[in-house]
């Protein structure tokens, strides 16, 4: 039997006997795939220069949600290359966004004014909260998935 | 303090998530909200150890506003401000207990970069807590880091730190 590798991902299940409060995390973590202000595609993106960050080869090798959030392969590419600045796969605010993300993911105090300007013209002010929010449940998620993956197997004989 | 990126939508609800810039999202805030309700009224772990996690992550990511705060339920279950201010560098050293420090380390394992569990803490983490408990207590982890986080990236906050509040839960759950 093949076992799945916990990642953020799938890491629902594994957080269940917490009970309502998992239900409640994990409600919020499906509907930033369901939110009207970035693509599914570009959500993923984000996710993995999460994951090229936290360089967790699990999230890398996870695949994507399905859907349209499976990315182009030029695309992932460039993400997990970190080449993404100097690509012509990515229009500007699809930069502004990525670049966002980076910094969140290294240190969420030095966002800058301006990286914080190119995401709200490209999204919107709602939009600028709602990446805020999405890559911190997605790294969040990635933590976790992490710190469970440890305790498993401090569990194993 | 410079400008806030995102502005509050201007409601009054009394609910300082709702009535912060989170409140233009109307795609998440509620669940929000009730996640916060949801970590609080979770029937596995004390108030103050959530409250140890939420201190010790709100100090490494030096959210200025989730420091200055302390919950009334922490308080009531035995987190004096006394105690609340061990969890800080030294925290080893501290009169804070064997669990509590435990706690402490699983919360600095999470906010680590990348995270990551030694194999000997993970193993007297499974000896000392439920699975429940360890769920519960990475759910209250992530909740606090992820708010906590938004909250530095939308900005406006104030460089040096606030007077203390003492505060209800109900300010975030309600």
């Amino acid at each position: 039997m093949t076992q799945t590798t916990l990642s953020s991902l799938n890491l629902d299940p594994a957080l269940a006997a917490a009970g309502d409060c998992a239900a409640s995390f994990a409600q919020l973590s499906r509907s930033i795939w369901e939110a009207p202000y970035l693509s599914g595609e570009l959500l993923e993106l984000c996710r993995l220069t999460l994951a090229r960050l936290h360089r967790d080869a699990v999230e890398i090798a996870a695949g994507s949600p399905g859907g349209d959030a499976t990315p182009d392969a030029r695309r992932r590419e460039a993400v997990l290359a970190g080449t993404v600045a100097r690509s012509n796969a990515f229009n500007a605010s699809e930069k502004a966004i990525l670049d966002f993300c980076e910094t969140y993911a290294l240190d969420a105090q030095a966002i800058t004014d301006e990286q914080a300007g190119r995401v709200r013209d490209a999204l919107g002010e709602a939009g600028l909260v709602f990446l805020i929010e999405a890559l911190g449940l997605l790294d969040a998620r990635m933590r976790t998935a992490r710190c469970l993956r440890d305790l498993a197997g401090a569990a194993a004989p | 303090m410079s400008a806030p990126r995102a502005t509050a939508p201007g409601q009054r609800s009394g609910n300082v998530i709702r009535d912060s810039a989170l409140g233009r999202v109307p795609e998440t805030v509620e669940e929000i909200i009730r996640l916060n309700g949801a970590v609080w009224g979770n029937p596995h772990v004390a108030p103050a150890l959530l409250e140890i996690l939420r201190l010790r992550n709100a100090r490494t990511v030096n959210c200025v506003f989730c420091k200055s705060v302390r919950y009334e339920s922490a308080r009531a279950d035995g987190l004096t401000e006394e105690r609340a201010q061990m969890i800080g560098e030294h925290y080893q050293g501290s009169a804070l207990t064997a669990r509590e420090k435990l706690v402490i380390a699983l919360a600095d394992c999470y906010l680590g970069f990348p995270a990551a569990v030694p194999a000997e803490l993970a193993q007297r983490l499974r000896a000392e807590f439920s699975g429940a408990q360890i769920a519960t207590m990475l759910v209250a982890l992530m909740t606090f880091n992820f708010t906590s986080r938004t909250a530095v990236s939308i900005g406006g906050m104030p460089e040096g730190p606030l007077p203390l509040t003492v505060l209800p839960v109900s300010v975030t759950t309600a």
